[in-house]
């Protein structure tokens, strides 16, 4: 089974939220949708349940035309950010309602409501009011909604995104053994995050969107070593990417005058000329024989410190796995790993990575 | 969102609505044009002579519309402050809650007409408890027969039967408002007139002006008191623009220029609500 | 300070209540004089200024014909007018409320917005506009004095207020909970009645409480429209209103007009105090 989208376009005002969205998804898989707010997650999930219609371009299940299905005799199932159940139902009567439209068996319903709810750990929650559940308890009681379904293709929109830390890191968990049990059975899950951490834990295959384009679709791994241009190097690291001008000339690369260095393995036989360097933040440390750097904002945040840096027209955010204090205003030696520099053209586009070489 | 079925929900009750309006608006507008009365009955076509007419020669329609404007304003703005207060009151720390939130729902819930009919009883002004109340002073004041008494009594059965409708928008509105700017004044220390000045009013705005525009809406329309308690007089002292209309059109059958009278009145009254609602709002917004 | 206050609190509510109560008052002791005790001057207490008798009361039983009032059918067609017309009002509105909070209507240039407002500003016009449209147009589908002719009037006076009511209602409903619906397998009539609806119940009844008020209170449509097959209740008392006014029937007639919606008061207030009105009204 494979869902295709071809040229979907969507443009209800001045901005695209939909432009020209091209993916093949198959069964058995778990596809991230990762990209910053308002990049048109929501809308292209809302346009594979059916919801939203687009103008233009198609949408294919196993070569049938989606668009000509109207949304309730669409095998999907969906999750939303804000915990949504039917307040007026029961825990058991929330996660049975799918069934109770497709009339069946009462016996067979029974089942598969149990077996739901137990998969998301609400054994005994049956009789309980949606009002007296909490929020984790109520996405929980949605997730086993749209698992009762057992449909072709799930739709998660942020699903974590309104709980709190804790909670969310043990869903986390959670959701990726149920996942991994409700891939294989054949469905096509589909998870839309803003976090690329979170991306990276869920595994299977990426999707970077932003302004309503994908702009890459590969595996988790791929996705991290070679990203495809620096919106994507930007979107897919948290912190971002740090990004700096600079040119290669003569077998070096110079960013500037004080800021110079030897032209890493992995970009030998890069023409001459202009680019844009990318070095992740764990890529910057503190060390000796350095590039003299003023820090700018130093922010502790759990056992790591960000360290905001600046030398002229280079600015950049370094990851210690420490926690350090500096002042403001202090200089430092900052040393860049090399090893591990990207080199994208100046429209974007990548030219040589760490893990891959050139492009 | 957007599907085929949405007619299915939306038309049976426009096309009702649409149904039932269209002759009456379609006439009236006809109606207008022609002169139609108990001398000269029948459909014929003057044109906008009417119309012409009741912007040149009618000062009485004009008097009779800054009557409705002053007395619907006056109201409004008493059933506020009166509605508010109460509000206020029963809101919460008042012993009887619940029998006072009742006793001051109930005037309106009560036929206006009917009401009136038992005002006029009331204000009579030989045999009403109002003036036997009066006479002890020596006093025998014309509720219903002296010009700025007749407008004051109109005003106060008004007060009377729809302060109700105010209180229960204001007291739901109340009921509704969150807890917490309120522990804030006070861990600020403020008192109670403080308190309402900084806290309840702007946080009360919007529901505020919802309820002053749906009463305004309502108190133009005024008819059933001033047609029983003073049928419009003394004189044409409480005459509003409604009574006016009426008197045109089914007292002395003037068809046709009653129609246009009616079109001017309410093509003035969906441009002054209008306008109004736009003022109004942008108040509250630029208060915020 | 916090003395004063209450004493000025309890003041101004025992003020009002007075101000509130005091024409039923003088309708309840009107109700049960007669002739000679009206004319004298003003009364107030049975058997200490005037003696009781139980006229008026029984005035409302018998037929104009035989001296009295006869408020038992008309109180009868007003139920039944102000309930039908509420019905078909709330019904309809509310279906056509959920259209205009839920989908996108456009035809040339009007919107939604431009349809709620034409609903809504069906409440600016004065009963006096309509009145002889429809007097003409009743007669001629000879529904003049027929409770279906004043039905369908009443529906035009109602159906605004369930669309502005239901209208606001609907906007609070999460469309999340509509969708979820759809994705679950109803189509949209199944997602009204099944999901949207049974959460909706407040602002129905809301809409259905003022849809009483404003049709049991209303009068100068059945007092154009009604002559002698059918009266209203409100229509049948203010006739009394002429030369020689029998206020002990009138009174009692009176207080009988109003006893039914002093029970929709209560109801009022206890939705009021759940905190399910203010949701509602907002």
């Amino acid at each position: 089974m494979s869902l295709i989208a071809s040229n979907l376009c969507l443009k209800p005002d001045t901005e695209y939220h939909l432009n020209d969205v091209c993916f093949e998804m198959s069964k058995g898989e778990i596809y991230t949708i990762i990209g910053r707010t308002l990049a048109g997650k929501t809308t292209l999930l809302k346009t594979i349940a059916g919801l939203i219609a687009p103008e233009s371009g198609s949408l294919t299940l196993d070569g049938t035309d989606f668009g000509r299905i109207p949304v309730w005799k669409r095998e999907v199932a969906m999750v939303y950010q804000q915990f949504i159940n039917y307040p007026h139902l029961s825990v058991y009567e929330n996660v049975a309602f799918p069934l109770k439209q497709r009339r069946m068996p009462n016996v067979e319903i029974r089942n598969r409501v149990m077996r739901a709810l137990s998969q998301v750990g609400l054994d005994g929650f049956e009789s309980r009011k949606i009002q007296a559940l909490s929020g984790g308890q109520q996405q929980r009681v949605a997730l086993a909604r749209s698992l009762v379904k057992e449909a072709n293709i799930v739709l998660l929109d942020e699903p974590l995104v309104n709980l709190d830390y804790k909670l969310r890191e043990q869903l986390r968990e959670e959701f990726r053994n149920i996942f991994s049990a409700k891939a294989s059975e054949n469905s096509i899950l589909i998870y839309s995050s803003t976090d690329p951490v979170e991306a990276m834990q869920l595994g299977g295959q990426i999707l970077v969107m932003d302004e309503g384009r994908i702009l890459q679709q590969a595996s988790a791994k791929d996705v991290y070593e070679n990203p495809n241009s620096t919106k994507v190097s930007q979107i897919t690291n948290d912190p971002a990417m740090n990004l700096f001008e600079g040119t290669v000339a003569d077998g070096k690369v110079i960013i500037s005058s004080e800021i110079h260095f030897d032209l890493p393995q992995h970009c030998q036989g890069l023409p001459q000329g202009s680019y844009t360097f990318g070095l992740r933040a764990a890529a910057i440390s503190l060390a000796d024989g350095g590039f003299p750097f003023t820090v700018e904002l130093s922010e502790i945040s759990g056992s790591e410190t960000f360290l905001h840096l600046k030398h002229e027209h280079v600015q950049v955010v370094g990851l210690l796995d420490s926690v350090q204090n500096f002042n403001i205003g202090e200089t430092v030696s900052a040393q860049f790993d090399t090893a591990h520099l990207y080199a994208f053209a100046t429209d974007g586009r990548l030219k040589s990575s760490p893990y891959g070489g050139l492009k | 969102m957007n599907f085929k079925h949405k007619y299915m929900f939306l038309l049976p009750g426009l096309l009702v609505l649409l149904g039932i309006l269209i002759f009456p608006i379609g006439f009236t507008v006809r109606l207008s044009l022609s002169s139609w009365d108990s001398f000269y009955p029948g459909l014929d076509f003057i044109g906008i002579e009417n119309y012409i007419r009741l912007f040149t020669d009618d000062l009485r329609f004009w008097e009779a519309f800054g009557r409705l404007s002053m007395l619907s304003l006056t109201t409004v703005f008493l059933q506020y402050v009166i509605g508010f207060s109460l509000a206020l009151m029963v809101w919460k720390g008042i012993v009887f809650q619940r029998f006072f939130r009742v006793l001051f729902l109930i005037p309106m819930m009560t036929t206006p007409v009917i009401m009136t009919v038992i005002w006029r009883t009331f204000f009579h002004e030989s045999l009403g408890p109002v003036n036997d109340f009066f006479n002890l002073f020596g006093m025998n004041p014309l509720w219903l027969s002296s010009e700025i008494l007749a407008k004051f009594t109109v005003i106060l059965v008004e007060v009377w039967q729809w302060t109700p409708f105010m209180f229960l928008l204001l007291l739901a509105g109340l009921l509704s408002l969150p807890k917490e700017p309120y522990l804030a004044a006070s861990i600020d220390g403020a008192g109670p007139i403080r308190t309402f000045v900084y806290v309840t009013f702007p946080l009360m705005a919007p529901i505020s002006i919802g309820a002053i525009i749906i009463r305004l809406i309502e108190a133009s329309k005024i008819m059933d008191t001033v047609y029983v308690l003073t049928s419009g007089g003394p004189g044409t002292s409480t005459e509003t623009s409604s009574f006016y209309i009426f008197i045109k059109g089914l007292r002395e059958f003037q068809f046709g220029y009653s129609a246009a009278l009616s079109l001017t009145y309410l093509i003035i009254m969906i441009i002054s609500f209008t306008i109004i609602a736009k003022i109004l709002v942008k108040l509250m917004v630029r208060g915020n | 300070m916090g003395v004063l206050y209450s004493t000025l609190k309890y003041l101004a509510v025992t003020l009002w209540s007075v101000f509130v109560i005091a024409p039923f008052l003088w309708a309840i002791s009107t109700s049960f004089k007669d002739f000679q005790s009206v004319t004298n001057g003003a009364t107030y207490i049975p058997w200490v200024d005037f003696e009781p008798t139980l006229e008026g009361w029984r005035a409302l039983w018998k037929s104009p014909a035989q001296g009295g009032v006869a408020i038992v059918e008309p109180f009868f067609n007003s139920v039944f007018v102000t309930a039908a017309g509420s019905a078909i009002s709330i019904v309809l509105g509310t279906l056509a409320a959920y259209a205009l909070s839920r989908f996108t209507f456009k035809a040339g240039p009007i919107r939604n917005g431009d349809i709620t407002f034409f609903f809504i500003s069906q409440r600016i016009m004065p009963p006096v506009v309509l009145a002889i449209p429809f007097f003409i147009m009743l007669g001629k589908f000879s529904l003049l004095d027929t409770l279906v002719g004043l039905i369908l009037v009443y529906i035009v006076l109602l159906m605004p207020i369930a669309v502005w009511i239901m209208v606001d209602f609907f906007n609070k409903v999460p469309r999340e909970i509509d969708e979820t619906a759809l994705i679950d397998g109803c189509n949209p009539y199944q997602a009204f009645y099944k999901v949207v609806l049974p959460n909706s119940i407040p602002g129905i009844v809301v809409a259905g409480m003022f849809c009483m008020i404003f049709g049991w209170t209303d009068f100068f449509f059945s007092f154009i429209l009604t002559f002698t097959e059918v009266q209203l209740l409100p229509v049948a008392i203010v006739a009394l209103n002429s030369s020689i006014t029998p206020w002990w029937s009138l009174s009692a007639a009176a207080l009988v007009s109003v006893a039914p919606l002093v029970v929709v008061a209560f109801i009022v207030e206890r939705f009021l105090s759940k905190g399910n009105l203010s949701g509602a009204l907002k």
